[in-house]
């Protein structure tokens, strides 16, 4: 049998084959190679590290400012510094950390569990990631500095207008999401055309795994609203930089523009961090009570089904301005019925543990949690979809309640998928047992942190306010939530030791240690530089379960240079070769030169020329074929490399 | 073509005599081409929506004391732009065909073409008669054509580069992208005619 993982190879044309594969996709060793990479693994294991470390200080943030609200009349925090805080601590959260992570899950497991050697654009790619890189720092350089955003994570205006903010904090909110945003957008191209054109043959769309699924409904959502806050921040910009009024009312704008804009792409991002979740949970159902998730092609609609909707029900964050009464009761309708398919979804989930043989690993307790944690944060939802319930307790604490029960519930099935992974990504196995506590901690800090904030919602207290009276009587119930962030942060502080720990003397992981069903467990933890020996043919929508005699594969893909199987896109039927570009630092000089425009643009507007013929220069550097480039081309064409 | 594969057959799929210059949907970049075209769609879907959504504010349109767009250049522009999709048509056929010769005259023609439009994209600017911070239906229909006149410079920047690596260092692989360029032309010139309607012909009936 052809080997598909270097774990299993007998033949000693393989092992050729291994040693040929490493030196055409492997990287150069050193420096040289860890910046000119386009491996996106490596790409994509980066990306995973930095909206961790994004996250760590997202959630220092929320120590702050539940050390501050602990007790009434606190001055630990003044209010400045809060009204920076909770908005670097929404911007870390959701576009530092939340989105870029789902994004990067897809771009390390879509290629693999596709069966597919890399991304479509890997040059793309690693650009992606330098802009993304670069957004980060600005960010936090301008919080580090006394500028950071203090209007808000969805920066409204008037508050954030030229008229009530002075100085560069809300340029420098309008710029990190436009970084993040191009990251984004690049990293959702890159996944639909893998999934579209790189599928293993036999891998037919009513094939694919359901986290692969998902992340493609994900990365089409992504292009369909990112552009929305994109152009949103730019309206912004200008109106601060040059002048314009899209926001003044005086000269014809309107505030509540940016509310629709903002929201249109708004919305749909919580769905962009859910619905992989939801990808992520079904990898996990399957996993860990070795059963195809039950229902399918239903697990499938209910994700394209959430992903029309989403677009459907922006207008129930602003149910508390002069929206007509007759689009209220649209939006209640719609975000009403988002109940359906997240219903069908956990009735699924249930129906295939019920019938599985469930085992109660770390990853699997998660699964569980989220279904406790997210069905909550769902039913507070369904609450608050009503406009007389929802102009009661808006921007309350109940509100703050409600969506951390939805994305801490999207959080529950990623560390999940990190006792899940973390043996693919690192080739060691995490300790069950700091699972086990980080999971109860986590459990029980997040309730014990958020349910006390629907009381205080309930009792008036509002969102964003940097202290309280001790004449309110929210005291208690303040400080029990801040007892509960202390939980969170022992949990996470688990998690890290558990990282540590397995790093250094954890133990080594096989190819599949959960024997799960999809492809990226046919391979070596952690995956090689070509990720697979030879490219399987998939005969079933469990690939590693399918029972076979001869498992058959690919051959025939050129080894002297980087060959990709292209297919067609119903039925993954092989249809043409397409030649990958060598490894290059291209894409980091043009990540620089956009960086220069985007930067020099929140001081002024000649960064526009400026930065324009900068990133020319960055362009024609990265499309110039090289002279040795040139020639391996050439010859890849006459079919003699 | 595709390999004649049937999973069935339990034999490994040799894959070598697949062709590497496919085009169309067949081709691996034309769905980036696609990705990219739908992202800056969208973007200039956000400035219909506003262009739109500030119309129903209270008032007139055009403000008053303010004037309407002149038709002269932004007309001539329009029949330019819809008549160059000739020249991308021959482009994209012969590139089809393979051919380098004609495809390198072509393409010279075509960065003439899209060279000729950045300056008439500047008396576009000039023609809506009204500047970006003199109020909101300004600042909207600046935007409006800045958006697409940075599709117009970018895909001009972009020929300059293709049209001299074709000249110098050419491979098979730029048939395919000379086809790409045709196609994005193609899409540049269908969003422009909405555009054009909308922000000079607009205030007129609005």
């Amino acid at each position: 049998m052809r080997a598909v993982s270097p774990s299993e190879i007998t033949r000693a044309d393989d092992r050729e084959l291994h040693e040929t594969l490493e030196r055409v996709w492997g990287d150069r060793p050193g420096l040289v190679g860890w910046i000119t990479t386009t491996d996106h693994k490596r790409i994509a294991l980066r990306y995973i590290v930095t909206t961790f470390v994004f996250f760590l200080l997202g959630g220092l943030n929320a120590g702050l400012m539940r050390l501050q609200l602990s007790r009434p009349e606190n001055d630990f925090l003044g209010p400045d510094a809060y009204n920076q805080v909770f908005t670097v601590h929404g911007m870390t959260m959701m576009f530092l950390f939340a989105v870029p992570m789902m994004l990067a899950l897809g771009l390390y497991f879509v290629p693999l569990m596709v069966g597919a050697r890399n991304v479509a654009y890997p040059r793309l790619n690693a650009f992606g990631y330098w802009v993304f890189l670069i957004g980060c720092l600005l960010l936090y350089t301008g919080f580090l500095t006394n500028t950071g955003p203090d209007a808000g994570w969805f920066s409204y205006v008037p508050l954030a207008g030229p008229g009530f903010s002075p100085g560069k904090r809300s340029d420098i909110w309008a710029q990190t999401v436009t970084f993040t945003e191009v990251s984004g957008l690049i990293a959702a191209v890159e996944i639909i055309a893998t999934v579209f054109k790189h599928r293993a043959p036999g891998m037919s769309l009513n094939r694919m795994p359901l986290f692969v699924w998902a992340m493609l409904v994900t990365a089409f959502m992504t292009i369909y609203s990112m552009p929305w806050v994109a152009s949103a921040s730019l309206f912004l910009a200008s109106d601060r930089l040059v002048g314009t009024h899209f926001f003044n009312p005086a000269e014809g704008g309107d505030a509540l523009l940016w509310q629709h804009l903002f929201w249109f792409f708004g919305h749909p991002e919580v769905y962009i961090i859910f619905i992989p979740a939801t990808g992520l949970v079904s990898q996990l159902v399957s996993g860990f009570t070795r059963r195809p998730v039950y229902g399918y092609p239903v697990m499938v609609l209910a994700n394209i089904m959430q992903g029309f909707l989403a677009f459907g029900l922006w207008v129930h964050h602003m149910f508390a301005t002069t929206v007509p009464q007759l689009g209220s009761s649209f939006f209640t309708a719609t975000s009403a019925m988002i109940a359906i398919p997240a219903g069908i979804q956990i009735f699924c989930w249930l129906a295939t543990i019920w019938h599985g043989k469930p085992q109660f690993r770390a990853a699997f307790l998660f699964v569980l949690g989220f279904i406790v944690v997210f069905v909550t944060g769902g039913l507070s939802g369904v609450m608050i979809s009503s406009v007389p319930f929802d102009t009661q307790v808006h921007d309350s604490y109940f509100i703050v309640a409600h969506f951390h029960y939805v994305l801490l519930g999207a959080l529950f099935p990623f560390f999940g998928a990190v006792y899940y992974w973390f043996p693919k990504l690192t080739g060691r196995m995490l300790s069950e047992r700091l699972g086990y506590w980080h999971f109860g901690l986590f459990f029980v800090g997040v309730n014990v942190t958020f349910f006390p904030m629907h009381f205080l919602g309930l009792a008036g207290m509002p969102r964003r306010v940097y202290t309280y009276i001790a004449e309110t009587g929210w005291g208690n119930l303040n400080l029990l939530a801040s007892a509960g962030a202390v939980l969170i942060v022992g949990s996470v502080a688990v998690l890290l030791v558990n990282f540590f720990r397995a790093l250094r003397r954890g133990d080594r992981a096989p190819d599949n240690p959960w024997r799960a069903e999809t492809l990226e467990w046919a391979t070596a933890s952690p995956p090689p530089s070509y990720s697979f020996l030879h490219i399987p043919v998939v005969e079933g929508r469990s690939p590693l379960w399918e029972r076979s005699e001869r498992r058959p594969v690919v051959t025939g893909l050129s080894t002297e240079v980087r060959d990709t199987l292209v297919t067609t896109l119903v039925d993954a039927l092989p249809d043409s070769r397409h030649y990958d570009p060598r490894p290059s630092a291209a894409p980091l000089y043009a990540a620089l030169a956009l960086g220069i425009t985007f930067i020099t643009l929140i001081f002024t507007p000649w960064g526009l020329p400026i930065g324009g013929a900068v990133f020319f220069l960055g362009m024609v550097r990265w499309a110039w074929p090289t002279l040795r480039s040139y020639r391996e081309q050439l010859r890849y064409e006459e079919g003699k490399a | 073509m595709t390999a004649a594969f049937d999973p069935a057959d339990r034999a490994d799929l040799d894959v070598s005599g697949l062709p590497t210059t496919v085009f169309g949907p067949r081709d691996i970049m034309w769905w980036g081409v696609l990705g990219f075209m739908t992202i800056e769609g969208m973007t200039l879907v956000v400035a219909v929506a506003s262009y739109f959504y500030l119309w129903r504010q209270p008032g007139t349109w055009p403000p008053e004391h303010t004037l309407l767009p002149s038709l002269g250049w932004p007309t001539v522009h329009v029949v330019f732009l819809v008549a160059s999709n000739l020249v991308m048509m021959r482009v994209s056929r012969v590139a089809h065909r393979l051919d380098l010769a004609a495809l390198r005259r072509w393409m010279l023609v075509a960065t003439a073409c899209s060279i000729v439009m950045v300056p008439l994209r500047w008396l576009d600017f000039l023609a809506l008669n009204v500047r970006w911070d003199t109020n909101a239906y300004g600042s909207i229909a600046w935007l409006t054509v800045g958006l697409h006149g940075t599709l117009l410079v970018t895909n001009t920047a972009e020929m300059l580069v293709f049209t001299t690596i074709l000249h110098l260092r050419p491979t098979e692989r730029h048939f395919t992208d000379a086809a790409d360029s045709a196609f994005y032309w193609y899409y540049m010139t269908l969003v422009w005619v909405p555009l054009y309607v909308m922000v000079y012909w607009g205030p007129r009936f609005l």
